[in-house]
């Protein structure tokens, strides 16, 4: 890709950015003007760059956009939700965009089709007559009625004329015509009104509906009310019809990535990689075969499963958006922010400190100068240890400046959710307000930009299992809309960050429930844990058997999902559940993610470096006191078994004498359980940056990286929840 | 008449419901509102009807006996 097209990917993304924030702030507060001039030259920058690089078709979607915002800022036009879904449905249609020319550089094939919808989407828009059919909910009630009725050709969503009935219209007996019909759903099933004000004589209905016909035949049908009516054609190329072996090929696939097991992970990520990836060139889809390979070798890279997994349920359902659209969902999640914008003075900080540090050397060369000409050692001695103290003092900043030029503010991951947590309300039909706090918190840009998923799944949880539908909200006294708090906050060296929300709070009963039903824990254990514990239960690995797909997050991505993410990033999540008042998960992250905190111990003869975060505490057992449990050990500590593992052993060294006297123990707690690490020698605490496995070494398991002691020996940090495991 | 009232209370949707029924099973609903809606004899029923019944909450007893009815619309009522 020329640097050209990839300066216009960045700015079209910021801009993007903007005027989705300037239009989501409109929509609550049409009467700001600061944010529609905001949003007008967003739309307008936009529309210069696309014709910089040639995009004609995005060109002329903008240029509908900036005209109705221009009609707007003229006092021409009211800003109406309608407008609002407009200019975000074009917006996000340059996203789709923006993503495809990530891929290979070029001008989307198909984008004139889709610049056409989108202007007709405007030129209806100045229209009063009728009133706006329901705002557009974007995909996400596709992805709901696909996830409760399978796989389908086509989505249809049928706002009806309120006047509908008058006409002699049916809408439903309309829909039940349809070709290969498949389901039919009443999509605003949450906002329908009650029945004391209903008016039988209006049609209030949203009707979603899938088929497995196809789009010519449905437009046909449907031609009377075609104004109301939203055809998604869902897959393409052979999706729809993939033979039966190819589908059972790929569920393998799915089922062998799906194994718990992390032996062997590697081995399992490249074979189901390989496999999908000739299923889908036998099938003659090539080109997505070869993005599956490029995901298969991330996720091996990365020893990581889950995004191939997603990527190969997209396929075998083929690519959800329409042509234009090349199986997007899969490819921009990873596409972590490779260009970093950074504050001038933070340059210039740095420049500063090259300067001081070119004076530190050179008085180190006066220094050995001196030491040349045989001066006194005391002398030199002091001389030496001066300089020292000021070269650690420098290079302590240096590191401190250079850290800072890797954070980001918390707000470029936060900015995304508004949108997304409207889409979600709209499918699920529960009033919400999202609240953002703290958006300019810095972390490490590591740790920003890796919240993203597990946020959307917590703040997804929030709306659709914690937040109450409005009626019991009604009876409960609450106010019909639910707030959802996105707070983050820097307390010391770590950034917190909360999801709260006023919903019902985590049921207990039914976690109980479904706990003991999923075998999560046994009865007794159950009948044994307090409220706080079962309500931790929902972390645990396959408490969750969510079957919902979202675009963003994939099937099946549960609460440990959340857990095991953020503990990948050192940090660690609690739950906070009140009955009744509400939920709130909070993240505790460390601010960088380069500097580790680490105790070394020393086992089999070797150093290793164990994560401070991690170890709970370190005790010296006798050995009479620890009892053999099958093949393991275990003592008691404070009531508590804890079972405990000899690093050396586990580390595959070989069995040494150990040293008399009790054992040096070191309690570690991952994933929610606790362990004993025996180890030969308890070391010191370490300030270290760690770096992580690279080139032949990258994905030994059990190995977090490594890094470089003062007297020059490697010092292996090891990876707790791989070794307990 | 396709809303009619049963021997045990319950209101009955017989027949081909007409968008015109919808008011009158509103009438009914209002009236009581826990009262029970069966529909085992019902042929088909008008977007209108089925509107009431989602806006209610209610879930119909059934089966009811026209094809579309049992294909399409007590699915969608159920999924509310």
């Amino acid at each position: 890709m020329n640097e050209f097209v990839e300066q216009f990917l960045i700015e079209c993304r910021e801009l993007v950015e903007q005027a989705t924030d300037d239009l989501l702030t409109l929509e609550g507060q049409p009467d700001d003007k600061d944010r529609l001039d905001s949003a007008f030259r967003a739309f307008h920058t936009l529309k210069g760059a696309a014709g910089i690089v040639d995009f004609d078709a995005m060109g002329r979607a903008l240029h509908a956009a900036e005209d109705v915002l221009s009609d707007v800022r003229a006092g021409r036009e009211p800003v109406t939700p309608q407008l609002i879904s407009n200019g975000l449905t074009c917006l996000d249609q340059v996203v789709q965009w923006l993503d495809a020319m990530e891929v290979d550089g070029e001008i989307p094939p198909g984008a004139d089709a889709a610049a056409d919808a989108i202007v007709r989407r405007f030129d209806g828009d100045g229209q009063p007559a009728a009133p706006p059919p329901a705002p557009s909910t974007g995909q996400n009630w596709i992805q709901a009625l696909l996830d409760r009725h399978g796989p389908a050709t086509l989505a249809l969503r049928y706002a009806p004329d309120p006047d509908a009935f008058f006409r002699g219209e049916d809408p439903l007996a309309l829909l039940a015509g349809l070709p290969n019909l498949i389901a039919v759903e009443i999509l605003n099933a949450g906002d329908l009104p009650p029945l004391a004000e209903l008016d039988p004589f209006r049609c209030h209905l949203v009707l979603g509906a899938l088929t497995a016909g196809d789009a010519a035949s449905a437009a046909a049908m449907l031609e009377s009310v075609m104004e109301r009516v939203e055809i998604v054609a869902i897959g393409r190329e052979t999706a729809p019809n993939l033979p039966h072996s190819a589908s059972a090929l790929l569920e393998a696939q799915l089922m062998l990535l799906a194994e718990p097991a992390a032996e062997g992970l590697a081995g399992r990520l490249a074979a189901a990689g390989r496999a999908s990836g000739n299923v889908l060139r036998h099938l003659g889809r090539t080109a997505e075969a070869a993005r599956l390979d490029a995901i298969a070798a991330g996720a091996l890279a990365a020893l990581d499963p889950s995004a191939l997994a997603t990527a190969i349920r997209t396929v075998s359902r083929g690519p959800l958006e329409g042509p234009e659209a090349p199986v997007a969902d899969a490819l921009p999640a990873e596409a972590a922010a490779r260009t970093l914008r950074v504050d001038v003075e933070r340059i210039d900080a740095l420049v500063n400190l090259t300067g001081e540090l070119l004076v530190a050397k050179n008085a180190l060369g006066h220094a050995a100068a001196l030491a040349a000409e045989g001066a006194p050692v005391a002398e030199l001695a002091s001389q030496l240890k001066a300089q020292q103290a000021v070269l650690g003092r420098l290079v302590d900043e240096l590191q401190r400046s250079v850290l800072s030029i890797r954070v980001l503010p918390m707000r470029y991951v936060f900015q995304r959710f508004p949108r997304l947590v409207r889409e979600m309300m709209a499918a699920l039909g529960k009033p919400a307000q999202l609240v953002t706090e703290g958006d300019e918190t810095e972390a490490d840009k590591v740790i920003v930009e890796s919240l993203f998923e597990p946020l959307l799944h917590v703040l997804r949880n929030a709306l659709d299992h914690g937040v109450e539908s409005p009626t019991a909200r009604a009876a409960a006294g609450k106010p019909a809309s639910a707030v959802i708090r996105l707070a983050a906050s820097r307390q010391g060296e770590h950034v917190v960050i909360e999801v709260s929300d006023d919903g019902g709070g985590v049921d207990v009963d039914r976690v109980r429930a479904v706990a003991q039903q999923r075998g999560v824990a046994s009865g007794e254990a159950l009948e044994a844990m307090d409220e706080q514990d079962i309500v931790d239960l929902i972390f645990a690995p396959g408490f969750s058997t969510s079957t919902q797909v979202t675009s963003l997050s994939g099937r099946g991505v549960g609460m440990d999902a959340v857990r095991a993410a953020v503990e990948r990033l050192g940090g660690r999540v609690r739950i906070d559940s009140r009955r009744g008042a509400g939920t709130t998960i909070r993240f505790d992250l460390p601010f960088a993610v380069m500097m580790s905190r680490v105790l070394t111990v020393e086992a089999g003869g070797q150093m290793f470096g164990i994560p401070l975060e991690s170890v709970v505490e370190t005790v010296r057992v006798d050995r009479e006191r620890m009892a053999p449990i099958g093949a393991a050990r275990a003592f008691v500590l404070r009531n508590r078994t804890i079972p405990v593992i000899d690093l050396a052993q586990a580390l595959g060294a070989r069995e040494q004498r150990k040293p008399a006297g009790p054992a040096s123990i070191v309690v570690a707690s991952a994933g929610g359980q606790l362990g004993g690490l025996e180890v030969d020698r308890l070391g010191e605490r370490l300030d270290v940056m760690l770096k992580p496995m690279e080139g032949l070494l990258s994905g030994m398991p059990g190995v977090a990286g490594t890094t470089l002691l003062g007297d020059g020996r490697v010092l292996i940090v090891l990876d707790l929840q791989a070794v307990l495991q | 008449m396709s809303v009619r009232v049963g021997q045990g209370g319950q209101v009955q949707l017989v027949g081909v419901c007409g968008v015109e029924d919808a008011e009158a099973l509103l009438r009914h609903l209002l009236v009581d509102p826990g009262v029970s809606v069966d529909w085992r004899q019902c042929d088909a029923a008008h977007t209108a009807v089925v509107q009431v019944i989602a806006c209610a909450g209610v879930t119909p007893v059934g089966p009811p006996r026209g094809r579309i009815l049992i294909d399409v619309v007590e699915l969608l009522l159920k999924q509310r």
